[in-house]
């Protein structure tokens, strides 16, 4: 049995105050992620797939519930805390790349590591490492002005991953891909889930996208509605999370 | 329909209007402000100590409206672009592009009335009160200056009429480019950094040959005179402006080149923060610096011209007082000043004439003004000469007789004696028999010194009046002691002093809301970088850290040149002050607290636009 690395029990997330309107974005959720593991999480619009990410991301709090990454709680943690905890246990890849444009691309890479005070000497070949397992070596000292969107999300990835976080966290990363860029991406995520045993947690709404994962949960407001494993080949799986999506719109209605 | 909507996104957008408008009616106020002075002729020549003040002002006029020009003009593109999006949206819609542009230019237009309009009620108000406090403060006292004044009013709505139709009309053409696509997608596009070449390099070195021109036509202004100032204006303006489009950049490429400082904590951020914003604020800085410099430069000249007041009195005079047969009321008042030197000469008063005693004088020699070159000024010395038994001064010519005063004593007996104590009464020197001899009523002259001259004003007037009564003089009546001087120089240099703290304020007001419109009307652009970090993990004491230090780099190039500047520029003053580097560190040291102050409020600003307080 592998240890967990996100153990999220029982979640709530309430929006609005007592006694008025309340809207439940997420109504008990639960579910573990091992290390490891390449999962992704499914939902229609609205389905509270996005404050699960952030509540999993600490960029938000549960009203109720607890998660745990890595070991740690961090419903308990104080603000400064919580952004220590996500600049060294998280990565993240997020839809619109959020590179930062008046840096290189080494420069971004590179900015995780320098915030944790990691020496000069010491940078530079982690960056290299990292550049050379996405292939985007040749690009490091240009702007990302001036790649294309799938280099700029590779250098997304690179950035969410050198600093050996204990899970990665991907918010629709294909998102603004064109077909071949995004397929490019996503044998990247799994060649890395693979070859180096990296976890990762995918939202995405895009059956494609997600056929690229061992396990999908679908939630449905704000509650967990199905999972699945990948059992035979990724066309197969892709097929079955189509016959989820289209089981979700029905019983819906 | 058009016009309905447009104000609909007027409204949403009210925040970054209130900048804007709050921007441009600063700098109207602003330059009305300076044209009350400037423009009123009278005021200025009957107030001012410079000989070619109206050429001064001429010059300042110039500079104040190079400055203007690109603050406009800046603010008008960043008007245009808080509407891009908006009048692409409409075009998109199926609205024309005549339409819009017609809307745009009576949008800058009607923006500027408003402005225009509230920005000289603001600088009718700004001048009658700061002019009311200065007069107040200066004890300055001149019916000349008038903060409503119609000429100013008159230039300074043509001279903005004017600016806002050429922005108006630049805005237009800039709409007319564009394609729809370009207007919708104008917030997304990307900063550019631009490159440098060996182009860069050489404008850099002109710059600097530019500047060193400024300055040395500053330091020599004595011999070019009025081209003096007009190679300076040109040179100066124009290397600041050359400065920081080249020169800036490049030290700040080089700070980044530092491989070991850059990937430590956030500082890459910082940096690239930095250059990116150095780059997009090369004019703006270039405009601050030279409001920093006119700012300080008048502050500096006013105060200057205001310790010239004693550095001249103190050089006019050694001693404080001269005082004859003080009386008891006079010796009390005395009593109170703490005197480092004090001398007594008694004397004889006969029908012949005032006999004093040789040995008083040889014994203890008043100090005497050395006068022999400007270098001397204020230094004294002790009449090196003889002073032979017999020897007179004043008194009918014809009756002279007795040996030839020297020039030393000349003068000293003249200050030990002054004139209005017994008129045009003969002045001898007499040795022990001779005193001894003279038949006639004792008398004593004083002369006191202190350090502090400037602290006991009210004493110094005091006895200059009891003295005015024991001489049985009009009240009226001139009598050139230190203190008379002293008021007549101040009365003669208020009006010098009451501009350049006029000017000074203005200037460092219109240099405040010109450095921070540009700062926060860029913030928004800001706001997602800072989001973006702070998501992967950037703790928010960081965060700050790195504002206060980039915003700090930003706030401290422009200070350190116009600072230069202002220190080579009182150079230009020495013809007529003694010296003008005297304390200048106060005035100095007072812009750098209002400065820093400053700086503060725009990193707080700055933070609230770009990482607002927990939702």
């Amino acid at each position: 049995m592998k240890t967990p690395v996100v153990e999220v029990s029982n979640v709530k997330k309430v929006y609005g105050k007592a006694g008025e309107n309340q809207s439940y974005a997420l109504n008990g959720v639960s579910f573990t992620i091992h290390e490891g593991e390449f999962v992704g999480i499914m939902g229609p619009s609205g389905s509270g797939k996005t404050t699960l990410l952030n509540v999993i991301s600490t960029l938000d709090q549960a009203t109720e519930g607890m998660v745990r990454i890595a070991g740690s709680d961090i419903t308990k943690m104080k603000q400064g805390a919580l952004s220590d905890f996500r600049s060294q246990k998280l990565g993240f890849i997020f839809q619109d790349f959020n590179l930062l444009e008046n840096l290189t691309i080494y420069e971004n890479i590179a900015l995780p590591l320098s915030l944790q005070g990691v020496t000069s000497r010491q940078i530079g070949p982690k960056v290299q490492k990292v550049a050379e397992t996405l292939g985007i070596t040749a690009i490091l000292h240009k702007n990302p002005a001036e790649v294309s969107g799938g280099q700029k999300q590779r250098c997304a990835a690179a950035r969410a991953l050198v600093h050996e976080p204990a899970i990665i966290l991907g918010d629709e990363p294909t998102g603004a891909l064109d077909s071949k860029n995004a397929t490019s991406l996503l044998t990247a995520m799994t060649n890395l889930n693979q070859e180096h045993g990296v976890s990762i947690m995918l939202v995405t709404h895009d059956a494609y996208s997600a056929s690229y994962c061992e396990r999908i949960l679908f939630i449905q407001d704000g509650e967990m509605y199905k999972e699945i494993h990948r059992q035979s080949s990724r066309e197969d799986f892709y097929r079955e999370i189509l016959d989820v999506l289209a089981d979700l719109g029905t019983t819906k209605a | 329909m058009l016009f309905k909507l447009s104000m609909s996104g007027l409204r949403s957008k009210y925040k970054d209007y209130i900048v804007l408008l709050a921007g441009l009616v600063m700098s109207i106020s602003i330059f009305y402000m300076f044209q009350t002075l400037a423009m009123n002729k009278a005021f200025i020549e009957a107030n001012a100590m410079i000989g070619p003040i109206q050429f001064v002002f001429y010059a300042g006029s110039v500079l104040l409206s190079i400055v203007t020009f690109f603050y406009i003009l800046y603010a008008n593109s960043f008007l245009l672009s808080l509407r891009q999006k908006e009048f692409g949206m409409y075009m998109t819609l199926g609205a024309r592009k005549n339409k819009i542009t017609r809307l745009m230019f009576m949008e800058t237009v009607v923006i500027g009335l408003i402005s225009l309009v509230i920005g000289i009620a603001v600088g009718v108000g700004l001048a009658q009160v700061i002019g009311s406090m200065l007069m107040k403060e200066l004890e300055f006292n001149s019916d000349g200056y008038h903060a409503l004044y119609l000429p100013s009013l008159i230039v300074t709505a043509i001279f903005f009429t004017a600016l806002f139709l050429i922005s108006a009309i630049m805005n237009t053409i800039k709409m007319l480019r564009v394609t729809v696509l370009q207007l919708v997608h104008a917030d997304v596009q990307t900063d550019k950094i631009a490159k440098r070449g060996k182009k860069t390099v050489f404008a850099a070195i002109l710059s600097i040959i530019l500047l060193l021109i400024g300055y040395a036509s500053m330091i020599f202004m004595t011999y070019l005179q009025q081209l003096g100032v007009i190679i300076a204006l040109i040179t100066i303006t124009s290397g600041t402006y050359l400065l920081f489009m080249t020169f800036l950049p490049l030290i700040i490429l080089a700070m980044k080149r530092n491989k070991k400082r850059i990937e430590k904590g956030l500082n890459a951020f910082t940096y690239a923060q930095l250059n990116f914003r150095i780059n997009s604020l090369t004019k703006v800085l270039a405009t601050v610096t030279m409001l920093i410099a006119l700012s300080a430069g008048s502050i500096t000249a006013g105060m200057s011209f205001k310790n010239n007041i004693m550095i001249m009195v103190d050089g006019a005079d050694y001693y404080d007082v001269t005082l004859h047969n003080p009386t008891k009321a006079e010796k009390e008042l005395l009593a109170s000043i703490p005197f480092t030197e004090q001398k007594e000469y008694r004397y004889k008063v006969s029908d012949k004439g005032i006999y004093y005693l040789k040995d008083d004088l040889m014994n203890h020699p008043p100090r005497i003004m050395i006068r022999a070159s400007k270098e001397d000024f204020g230094k004294t010395k002790v009449p090196d000469a003889e002073l032979p038994t017999g020897a007179e001064i004043r008194g009918e010519k014809n009756d002279k007789h007795g040996p030839q005063m020297p020039n030393d004593w000349y003068e000293a007996m003249e200050m030990i004696q002054p004139y209005y104590v017994y008129k045009g009464e003969r002045v001898i020197i007499a040795d022990q028999q001779m005193y001894d001899r003279v038949q006639g009523k004792e008398g004593v002259a004083l002369l006191g010194k202190s350090d502090q001259f400037d602290a006991h004003l009210s004493t110094w007037k005091q006895i200059d009046a009891m003295q005015k009564s024991k001489l049985k003089l009009t009240s009226d009546q001139y009598i050139n002691t230190k203190y008379s001087n002293y008021t007549s120089f101040r009365a003669f240099s208020a009006g010098t002093v009451y501009m350049g703290f006029f000017l000074g304020i203005a200037f460092l007001a219109m240099m405040a809301s010109c450095l921070m419109f540009k700062i926060l009307t860029g913030a928004s652009k800001d706001i997602h970088r800072y989001e973006m970090l702070r998501k992967i993990g950037v703790r928010r004491e960081l965060l700050m850290k790195s504002m206060y230090k980039e915003l700090f780099y930003v706030f401290l190039f422009p200070a350190i040149i116009g600072i230069i500047h202002v220190l080579i520029g009182m150079e230009m003053f020495s013809f007529i002050l003694v010296h003008p580097y005297f304390r200048v560190w106060l005035p100095i040291l007072i812009f750098l607290v209002i400065y820093a102050v400053y700086y503060f409020i725009t990193v707080q600003l700055y933070r609230g636009i770009v990482m607002p307080r927990k939702k």
